[in-house]
């Protein structure tokens, strides 16, 4: 209790090397096609609007979920949200988008009332 | 060991940003902050959202907006946010001077997103929309003036970070550091895609 | 390796302005809570002496509105949270079995933070006029208000209300990081439970909070439009933002002192708690719910029967698990042997008044019905039934039982119970008039009313109440003074406790536990009191503790804010850069300072044991 500081083995293993460095391979392989993911989502998203062919209840309907999507890779690939360890990170986020919810829909919805 | 000694590869730990108690409470602590943050933005989206169309005489945003403009903001935010993202793989090991090059793409892409942000605001305050013209314009340089003052904040939190550790390779103490701007750095391209989607494309659309 | 060279003894005044210790900062949260909550009280006689006569003119219009703006504001922000604040830095970590807090640092800045913010805001009783907007500071009276008394109101609590935040989440990070082995969720005691939850409650309201002042601050500096309709904008989206926040702020209150009574019903019962696992479901579920209501305060906006119904229901929901706790604190106290000091008979007086200020609670749940008692001194009745005879006579209880473990002494038993009967006869002589007087039509914030309207009785009668809840408090402090100038130390577990806190010698030694304690079970020194232990097993062996070293920063960050505060009240913008430049130099000083805190040598820390200090 001491000290904190949960130092590893002197040594690492060689296997265990050889695996994390399997794992950080995959790891960047997630990351770029995660980023090519968002650059197309967003690319479409921009195009739903630009080309003004969708109607626009739809159009905004499916920006949104693009929208979603695309944070959802942001913070479950990028922000490691995936990874062991982020219980309560994922509780704190979870709650923070419930309570963000209601209030963007009261904002929106009982303000102007007749 | 001291927190503020240099890892070296033969004791480097598998998450050096969470290896120490400190460390640890810095992690948690900084993901309920953004849980936080979430709300905080989800009040300033609410307000506009609720006002966006009370723009009296002035331009209305489908009027304002320029959408190419705004697409290579985003580009840039999205871009430095896979730039942050390589850094913290740098940090898993141990590479420093890559650690270092990778913010330093990110600071400038970020820069790069501010002065677009401060371009389009000074032409939209010559088209007449301005902060006290309008509910719309009060709720729009609110919204994303709270998050263009957030990547302010970031490109001021990295550029001591970097500066602060330039030659002290990775530690117990600085690794939380880096890995939590990455966080908020990536939160802050989240906000930016909500914002994009939000206020700029529905604006578009009415 | 780090050690005693890098550390600084500081003494006195400066040991104070410095501290990073959560019992100092919990002593730190408690004198500055209480002595706004001397300042709260007594705006409220003044309220009450200009309302115990009809057509009475000792305070009217202007100042009658700022006393009653100041006493919501100063009573809710300054003195109810900060000494919540105060018990939750003193005890929650002993609770737990922990060293420290998550941030101590942090949690310096979250303290003063809070002090400057107060400050800020009583400050402009002297500089122009108090706020008068009400504490809910409601646009467009708010405004539109001419005078700098809003900006005050605005810019202080803003500053407060950032301190407070920090204080949630390092609570937070403590709860889930910092437990002892073995003191797994299921074995924390109720305060820490309920201050667990009360910290999520903060780390998800407070924000909205931050952006309402936000906004209004915008408003009134800046000539933003968000609630000017001329110029499109909507009055609603404050009252909205408010009570997104205000509503949960109220259980932010509430839940704490649940948490103190669950502990002194527990121990002074001698049993341990009925339902444990049921009072925890509720607790998280009052939180939850907590969220879900705030339109029962804007039932009379017009937001339209669908929304008024389902808010209704969601508010009438939240009387099932405070019912819970209810009979679980009844049966706690069922057959056990039941010890009436003075945090007992607190915590025994809470319970039938908590439970009145919730059935007038449901009652103003029901929109039709809340039309007729809307804005009237019915719904100033039930709000102080369930925060005074709710949160202040909890926190009463707790200042009597956590008295020892924080100051050393304990409080003269014969002075406290005069201090709750005062208190106790004076609160239901205040308060339970007043729901006649709104049924009969007296409006709340209203500074006087007419005579013949029989209105007169029940008015003086409420004032007379008052009064009495001054000299309850009066005993108090008389009782505090007695205390501090006694000789005689507390022992280290007077009341026979359950809980971790009473585990360690008084004082308690700056690093709590000299070896962390192996938890065994729910209520851990009972349990191992119950084995014949006497004391807690420890979890490891004696060894070197590190510590944070104290800072100054907290103070000027802080002081930096608070003249950043004035330059954005006087739209002085070179004050307010200075200010804030102060700001981001204390930040930066912080990130380029390297701290590692010290280490206390095992050597010291055996002769610690050894002398009986650890």
């Amino acid at each position: 209790m001491a000290d904190h500081h949960n130092t590893t083995e002197p040594t690492v293993h060689r296997h265990e090397e050889i695996q994390r460095k399997l794992a950080l391979k995959e790891e960047r392989k997630h990351h770029n096609v995660s980023f090519v993911m968002m650059i197309l989502l967003t690319i479409v998203a921009f195009f739903a609007i630009w080309s003004d062919k969708i109607s626009d209840s739809f159009a905004v309907i499916f920006i949104l979920t693009l929208a979603v999507v695309q944070v959802f890779f942001q913070l479950y690939i990028w922000m490691h949200l995936s990874h062991k360890g982020h219980d309560f990170p994922i509780w704190g986020m979870a709650s923070g988008v419930l309570i963000a919810a209601i209030t963007v829909a009261s904002l929106m919805g009982m303000i102007w009332t007749s | 060991m001291n927190a503020g000694e240099r890892l070296t590869d033969a004791n480097f730990p598998a998450h050096p940003e969470k290896a120490t108690l400190e460390g640890k409470n810095k992690f948690l602590g900084f993901w309920l902050f953004l849980g936080g943050e979430t709300v905080l933005f989800a009040t300033l989206f609410g307000t506009y959202l609720g006002l966006r169309n009370m723009h009296l005489d002035g331009p209305s945003g489908e009027e304002l907006f320029s959408l190419p403009l705004v697409f290579l903001a985003t580009m840039l935010l999205l871009t430095s946010s896979l730039t942050s993202v390589y850094a913290v793989l740098s940090l898993k090991q141990n590479k420093v001077r890559s650690l270092q090059g990778w913010f330093i793409v990110t600071l400038l892409l970020g820069l790069g997103f501010l002065g677009l942000e401060i371009y389009e605001f000074i032409h939209y305050v010559h088209e007449g929309h301005t902060f006290t013209s309008s509910a719309f314009g009060s709720a729009f340089y609110s919204l994303v003036g709270f998050h263009g003052a957030h990547v302010l904040f970031g490109t001021l939190w990295i550029t001591t970070l970097l500066v602060r550790n330039w030659n002290r390779g990775i530690t117990l103490a600085n690794a939380p550091k880096y890995y939590l701007f990455a966080l908020y750095w990536h939160f802050v391209d989240v906000v930016w895609v909500f914002i994009f989607t939000v206020v700029y494309l529905m604006g578009k659309v009415g | 390796m780090a050690t005693h060279e890098s550390h600084k003894k500081r003494s006195g005044l400066m040991d104070w302005l410095t501290t990073v210790d959560h019992k100092k900062i919990g002593i730190l949260y408690l004198l500055a809570g209480g002595f706004f909550f001397l300042i709260g009280g007594l705006e409220a006689i003044l309220m009450r002496i200009q309302l115990m006569e009809p057509d009475s003119k000792i305070f009217t219009g202007e100042l009658y509105n700022q006393l009653l703006t100041m006493h919501g504001t100063t009573m809710i922000f300054l003195a109810a949270m900060p000494i919540i604040f105060g018990f939750m830095n003193a005890i929650l970590p002993l609770q737990i079995g922990a060293r420290d807090v998550a941030f101590p640092y942090v949690n310096a800045v979250g303290f003063w933070l809070f002090f400057f913010g107060g400050l800020l805001l009583n400050l402009s009783w002297f500089l122009g006029g108090a706020p008068e907007a009400g504490w809910t500071a409601y646009a467009p009276l708010s405004t539109v208000a001419e005078d700098t008394g809003v900006d005050f109101y605005v810019l202080g609590l803003q500053i407060a209300g950032a301190g407070t935040l920090a204080g949630g989440i390092n609570f937070l990070v403590t709860v889930i990081n910092m437990r002892a082995p073995g003191m797994t969720f299921m074995r924390m005691p109720l305060f820490t439970w309920a201050s667990f939850v009360t910290s999520g409650l903060i780390l998800f309201a407070f924000p909205a909070l931050t952006v309402g002042f936000f906004l209004l601050m915008f408003e009134r500096v800046f000539d933003a439009n968000f609630f000017n309709p001329d110029m499109g904008g909507n009055v609603l989206i404050w009252e909205h933002i408010f009570w997104i926040f205000g509503h949960p702020e109220v259980y932010i209150l509430i839940l704490p002192a649940f948490g103190i009574i669950s502990e002194v019903v527990s121990t002074f019962s001698s049993k341990r708690l009925f339902g444990y696992s049921a009072m925890v479901f509720a607790t998280v579920l009052i939180g939850f719910l907590g969220f879900m209501v705030w339109v029962h305060h804007m039932f009379t906006v017009g937001l339209g029967p669908v929304a008024n119904s389902i808010f209704a229901v969601a508010t009438m929901a939240i009387a099932i698990p405070t019912g819970v706790k209810i009979f679980n604190w009844i049966f706690t106290m069922w057959g056990g042997q039941i010890r009436f000091t003075t945090a007992m008979l607190f915590a025994v007086g809470f319970i039938p008044t908590f439970v009145m200020g919730g059935v007038t609670g449901v009652m103003l749940s029901v929109p039709a019905a809340d039309y007729q008692y809307h804005d009237s001194y019915f719904v100033v009745a039930h709000f102080h039934y369930v925060i005074v005879g709710g949160l202040i006579l909890g926190l009463f209880s707790g200042l009597y039982y956590w008295y020892p473990r924080m100051f050393n002494r304990v409080l003269n038993e014969t002075l406290g119970k005069w201090n709750f009967w005062l208190f106790f006869i004076g609160f239901h002589l205040t308060f339970f008039p007043q729901h006649w007087l709104g049924l009969m039509g007296m409006p709340r914030r209203v500074y006087t009313y007419m005579s013949g309207q029989q209105l007169d009785g029940a008015n003086f009668v409420s004032t007379i109440g008052a009064i009495l809840m001054g000299l309850g408090t009066i005993v108090l402090l008389i009782n505090i003074i007695i205390s501090a100038s006694s000789k005689h130390a507390a022992s280290k577990d007077p009341w026979d406790g359950r809980t971790l806190e009473w585990a360690m010698p008084v004082p308690t030694p700056e690093y709590n536990f000299a070896q962390t304690p192996l938890v065994r079970g729910l209520d851990a020194l009972y349990v191992e009191k119950a084995a014949g232990n006497g004391e807690m097993t420890p979890a490891e062996p004696v060894g070197e503790i590190h510590m944070p070293n104290g800072s100054i920063l907290p103070f000027f960050l802080s002081l930096g804010m608070f003249v950043a505060g004035f330059g954005f009240i006087y739209s002085n913008w070179i004050v307010a850069i200075v200010g804030l430049g102060g700001v981001l130099v204390t930040m930066f000083l912080r990130s380029v300072i390297d701290d590692h805190g010290y280490h206390i040598h095992k050597e010291e820390v055996e002769a610690d044991i050894k002398g009986g200090r650890a």
